[in-house]
């Protein structure tokens, strides 16, 4: 584990000690913002820190000691955020779990780490924690923020995180010295500290927990505050899950190495408007995301006046014209420079204000391809929007977009300090500043990632362009051949197919097969609208996605597919024979997407068997049954008639071998 | 999901009697829709009144709330006797009700619909509120504080803002909740909460009013249709039929009483 | 051709060659526009408050004018005949809760219509009995005479009485915003059993909304009487404000002022410049066809908050 350090320039290498020199100098600077009550409520780092050491006390007196880990579990909440910071001071490790994760994900994650404490939100994580405790014999203490429904409940290892707070207080009331002593404990910290352990859902098999270490993780933030010029100005919204690695570096790392400010939406529900009233400067999502927002957008332009809508279209049509010109600063024609002026005041400037995106700076996508024109869509009305790829195991930041040299088929050169290298089968592998300690309580696996060299395997097949540019073309082990030789990379194909509005969700299949297939999910959204302008009636997802228009319609989405695929020399040959629609939407409750909603494509083919044997036999209809899990953990069958059709293809354009 | 240490039953053969009516007959021209009817709320309970369509359970609860003046029989409320009321003076009383078909401000946002479930609240004088800032703008702070806490609690953030004509039907029927609660009642009257909605919303609205019930200690009286629904979350079911009561008790025996089989749960098996 | 160019060319021609005498039109107008917003908004707040057509609004100006003048025949000094006919509009508002409204409630909203229309009646009945029917002079020293701003003739009392129809506005518009008594009056508008069951005295607030609009008619009673006498006419003017609530919007008292100036500038200018063409008298209709052809288009009016089913 001794492996060599990154040199901390500013001399903080733990996260509490970034808090201390926060709240020394930008003491009345705002550091967290949680909408309570229908009113931003906000806390300054000074307060912050007030915050996180009163709670870090209160840890102390309930027993909490050097390497203990806590589970945080719940929602975006400046509490839980705190609770990251407090565990590290006292030498503790924080382990943040999804908070809809079922029993099962939920339980493996706490008893592989051995918590012995859980930091939760409300009532419907202490519920699910009382439920698996006698799997879980290591866990002392559940402290939950939310009281609501909890009075009754037996206290013996229940606390409220306010009382848990107060201890912690009149421990400070009661001696003074309490502070500083916890400041001597905070002290004892350095760079070898575990800083946090994240599990990934991983698209395969258990969870696996990536440690990360503290000098690597403020190292890694360091070079991407750098990077973005970011600054205690900053501001962004913390809506990602508690869990994943982007939330952790982007919300949490970020905000303490540079010292901005962090705000909680107020619910899930309301996240677009207090995405608004926020307005933030440093803006993540994933590619969904800013799908779903155009689709919104699109669907209420489509209820505006007339004169509105045209107006609307048409600056939209100048801005993808010349839009990314001239934010590259490319030559454009005066004229165009000109109406592009008139459109931003009439209708670019309004609609980012509508989507809270007005004073965006640096935004980033990241973790599926983001669609070429979803892209262009955002980056034409003058937002930042850039790509960045990376993984847990690198702490976040492997490659991205620097400003100025953004592309939507690329993510980006590598950023400073990392070693990027193809290996033989097109893989790709790093050396990187934040990079991972190890996966925790698992040697083996932490050996199968890690090259000779040292570098570790994304597991991600790219290649670098001729600007120095990283494409990423599919997950490694998942590309592979037809049998007639033909390269078949799945993701390349599915991502395509995604890029239609109507389509939500695709699978494509081909490894050693005589064609390509695809299942597919409507986009219910897009769909049900276009089918209400068509006066298609229909009851539910299923009987909307057996509608044989929808297919005429969806089938023309492909075939508009299999030329342009066709135009490529490469892919000519895995052009999409067959297809379906599935009766019902791939859903994580299901097992059929990960919780960052990725397709498990061997889960798929394995639930959906007599599906693929169908799409191979030629036959045009397929009968089966499926097991579902309602939102409430009931179960029940799910039986339809799917209808699979041909598509036509076409000729490869010019005829060549297909190239190894 | 609910809270398991305390059931609220204990605390219903204990509490002191909230609500009595006695001997209530109501008549439209010809028509008897209660005759004779008796029955008691105790404080901290949930009291259901079911029955077929056109039993009488509205009217029984108009009666309560005041919109109809029963020709016979006394109710009386906190110990006082009355007859003749008027519904706004009865509400001041503390007794807050919901309707079967949502009467909401349909012109106005969900807060302000909630704030005026505070007017009865209000203390200032109206005429002075005009000239006076002070006092007023510090009472309404306050207003808008309780109402928050339960939209916060009903979890309707997401809606605030949005005027209610254009809510969902079940988010409404939640809405119009959160405006009785606004009231602090020390009765609540629900006209078939669950009416018309999705399981899904169901579910929520059944959390919502056992939530009430727990954690503000707020008596309730509920009209439901859904038997299930009855069953699982009141400690005493009143029954009614063509206007006679013909049961009451705790749901397993009113369950189990042959006459309502008869008139009742038989007709809704069928 | 040349009727095509005395009706669509000749009248802009005259507007040209005098523009002065234009403006001194266009303000006419606006005069006699705010007039018919003064009845105009009595009808809008009892509107917003119970979606009711109050049709004895006219009868209520009468009634307020007649009671003025006769309070001042008795000798009265005027801020005592002022303050005598604004008890006696409070009491007649309360008595048209007890009597008339009150065993209504919960009735469909035609039959509290017709009842106003009998309300009308027996108001005007009343006052004719209470007053006599001659055509009373009434003058509270309102000032008379005109001035000149540059060469434009303005009439004094034109000002004092848009004046007060501001003030007035300003005074509704604020006690209904800031008070609760707006919130519980937007309530009662919208349901009246839910507004009930909130604790609302819902026939309070009639009460005080009849009072506001009694309050209304007497100022709007004062102004026509200031200028044409009290007389029983003054029940017709109730009339023109239906057009001026139909193109403002029924619930809307921005809306009431705003369509006034629209239809007193409308007609005084049709009736100057087009009149003679039309056989003169156009005043008498211009302001129902442009009522009409609104409503083909924007049934909820120009302030109006929806489109109306209530009457």
């Amino acid at each position: 584990m001794a492996q060599d350090v990154p040199a901390v320039a500013g001399g903080e290498d733990t996260f509490p000690k970034l808090l201390l020199r926060n709240a020394r100098d930008f003491t009345s600077r705002p550091a967290m913002r949680e909408k309570d009550y229908g009113i931003w409520q906000s806390w300054t780092w000074g307060e912050a820190l007030e915050e996180v050491r009163a709670l870090a006390i209160g840890l102390a007196e309930l027993g909490f000691v050097r390497g203990d880990k806590v589970a945080i579990i719940g929602a975006n909440r400046p509490q839980l955020y705190w609770t990251f910071c407090a565990a590290q001071s006292l030498g503790g490790v924080p382990v943040p779990v999804y908070k809809d994760s079922v029993a099962e994900e939920m339980a493996f994650v706490l008893d592989h780490a051995e918590v012995r404490f859980a930091v939760v939100e409300d009532q419907e994580q202490v519920d699910k924690l009382l439920l698996l405790s006698d799997r879980l014999p290591k866990l002392e203490h559940v402290i939950y923020k939310d009281e609501r429904g909890l009075g009754d409940y037996d206290h013996t290892r229940l606390h409220a995180f306010a009382s848990v707070q107060d201890a912690g207080r009149s421990a400070i009331q009661k001696d003074a010295s309490a502070i500083a002593e916890w400041e001597k404990e905070l002290s004892r910290g350095g760079p070898d500290d575990i800083s946090v352990i994240l599990y990934t859902s991983g698209t395969t098999g258990q969870s696996k927990g990536v440690i990360i270490g503290s000098g690597r993780a403020i190292a890694a933030a360091r070079d991407t505050v750098a990077f973005d010029k970011l600054n205690e100005h900053d501001e962004a919204l913390a809506y990602l899950p508690l869990a994943w690695v982007g939330d952790f570096y982007l919300n949490f790392a970020q905000a303490m190495v540079a010292g901005f400010c962090v705000s909680c939406p107020e619910s899930e529900d309301t996240l677009l408007q207090d995405l608004r009233e926020i307005g933030p400067t440093f803006y993540f999502a994933p590619p969904r995301i800013f799908e779903n927002l155009l689709t919104t957008v699109s669907i209420r332009m489509e209820d505006a006046s007339a004169a509105k809508r045209r107006m609307f279209h048409y600056f939209l049509g100048v801005a993808r014209r010349v839009g990314e010109d001239i934010l590259n600063g490319r030559p454009v024609p005066l004229k165009d420079r000109v109406l592009y002026g008139i459109g931003r005041w009439l209708v670019y400037e309004p609609l980012k204000n509508v989507l809270g995106f007005s004073r965006v700076r640096v935004a980033y996508t990241a973790g599926e391809a983001i669609g070429p024109d979803l892209f262009a869509f955002y980056r034409s009305l003058g937002m930042n929007l850039k790509q960045l790829y990376g993984q847990t195991e690198a702490f976040l930041y492997l490659t991205a977009h620097p400003d100025g040299q953004i592309r939507a088929d690329t993510v980006g050169p590598p950023m400073p300090n990392v070693e990027l290298k193809i290996a033989e089968g097109g893989e790709i592998l790093f050396k990187c500043p934040g990079m991972f300690v190890g996966y925790f309580r698992d040697e083996g696996r932490t050996r199968e990632v890690l090259s000779e060299d040292g570098y570790v395997k994304t597991g991600d097949a790219g290649f670098f362009d001729s600007e120095g540019h990283l494409r990423i073309v599919d997950r490694a082990k998942d590309v592979g051949h037809l049998n007639d030789g033909t390269l078949y990379a799945p993701k390349y194909i599915e991502n395509k197919l995604k890029f239609f509005p109507n389509i939500r969700e695709a699978v494509a299949f081909g490894h050693e097969r005589d064609f390509v297939a695809v299942f597919l999910n409507i986009d219910l959204n897009a769909v049900s609208y276009w089918a209400e302008r068509n006066n298609i009636s229909y009851g539910s997802y299923q009987e909307l996605a057996a509608n044989p228009k929808v297919y005429d319609m969806i089938e023309q989405h492909i075939v508009e597919t299999n030329q342009d695929l066709a135009s490529e020399p490469e892919m000519a040959g895995a052009q999409i024979h067959r297809f379906l629609i599935l009766h019902k939407e791939l859903d994580p409750d299901d097992g059929e997407l990960t919780r960052t909603q990725k397709v498990r494509r061997g889960y798929i083919a394995e639930r959906y068997q007599p599906l693929i044997d169908a799409l191979y036999s030629g036959a045009t209809s397929q009968y089966i049954e499926t097991e579902v899990t309602f939102e409430d953990g009931r179960k029940g069958m799910l039986r339809a008639d799917v209808e699979i059709r041909d598509v036509k293809t076409f000729p490869v354009a010019k005829q060549k071998e297909a190239a190894e | 999901m609910r809270a398991p240490a305390t059931e609220a039953a204990n605390a219903t053969e204990t509490g002191k009697t909230v609500l009595s009516a006695e001997n209530i007959s109501l008549t439209f021209g010809g028509l008897k829709a209660l005759r004779d009817v008796s029955f008691d709320v105790k404080k901290g309970e949930i009291r259901a009144i079911i029955g077929p369509n056109g039993a009488g359970k509205t009217s029984m609860l108009n009666c309560i709330n005041g919109f109809y003046h029963p020709q016979e029989g006394t109710i009386t409320f906190k110990g006082v006797a009355r007859r003749r009321a008027r519904p706004d003076r009865i509400a001041r009383q503390g007794i807050a009700r919901t309707f079967q078909n949502v009467a909401l401000f349909k012109g106005m946002s969900t807060l302000d619909n909630i704030m005026t479930g505070r007017l009865t609240k209000m203390h200032t004088n109206f005429l002075l509120q005009a000239i006076y800032w002070g006092p007023n703008q510090r009472e309404e702070i306050a207003h808008r504080e309780v109402c928050e806490r339960i939209i916060d609690f009903l979890e309707i953030e997401h809606i605030r803002n949005t005027p209610v004509g254009r809510l969902p039907y079940g988010l409404q029927k939640r809405v119009e909740l959160a405006r009785a609660l606004a009231m602090e009642p020390d009765l609540l009257l629900l006209d078939e909460p669950m009416a018309g909605m999705n399981l899904e919303e169901k579910q929520d609205m059944c959390r919502f009013i056992l939530d009430t019930n727990h954690q503000l200690g707020t008596t309730i009286v509920l009209i439901e249709h859904d038997m299930g629904v009855v069953m699982d979350l009141s400690d005493r079911v009143a029954v009614l039929d063509y206007g006679n009561l013909i049961a009451d008790g705790r749901p397993d025996d009113v369950q189990s009483d042959q006459r309502v089989i008869d008139a009742y749960l038989g007709v809704s098996h069928q | 051709m040349q009727v095509l160019f005395d009706f669509l060319i000749g009248p802009f021609f005259q507007i040209f060659e005098a523009p002065i005498f234009f403006v001194e039109v266009v303000i006419g107008g606006m005069a006699a526009g705010i007039m018919y917003a003064l009845v105009a908004i009595g009808f809008a707040v009892i509107f917003k408050a119970s979606g009711i057509v109050n049709f004895a609004q006219g009868a209520m100006v009468l009634f307020a004018g007649l009671t003025l003048v006769g309070f001042l025949q008795m000798g009265a000094p005027l801020w005592l005949a002022l303050i005598a006919t604004v008890v006696v509009m409070v009491a007649l508002a309360y008595a048209v809760e007890r009597v008339v409204l009150g065993p209504l409630v919960n009735q469909p909203l035609i039959v509290l219509f017709m009842a106003t229309i009998g309300l009308s009646f027996v108001i005007e009945g009343f006052g004719e009995l209470a007053w006599g029917s001659d055509v009373h002079r009434l003058d509270v020293g309102l000032p008379r005479g005109s001035f000149f701003v540059g060469d434009i003739m303005i009439d004094r009392f034109h000002l004092v009485a848009a004046g007060s129809a501001g003030a007035l506005v300003v005074a509704i518009v604020l006690f209904m915003q800031y008070t609760k008594f707006g919130r519980a009056l937007r309530a009662v508008a919208d349901d009246h059993q839910a507004a009930l069951s909130v604790g609302i005295p819902l026939r309070m607030i009639w009460v005080i909304t009849w009072s506001i609009a009694g309050v209304i008619a007497l100022v709007a009673g004062v102004m026509w009487g200031t200028q044409a006498g009290i007389q029983f006419s003054l029940v017709l003017i109730a009339f023109k404000a239906l057009p001026v609530l139909i193109l403002g919007g029924f619930n809307s008292i921005t809306g009431a002022i705003v369509a006034g100036l629209i239809i007193g500038v409308g007609e005084t200018v049709f009736e100057v410049y087009w009149g003679q063409m039309m056989g003169g008298a156009t005043e008498n209709w211009f302001a129902y066809v442009v009522a009409m052809i609104f409503l083909f288009f924007r049934p909820q009016g120009l302030f109006g908050e929806r489109i109306i089913e209530r009457v």
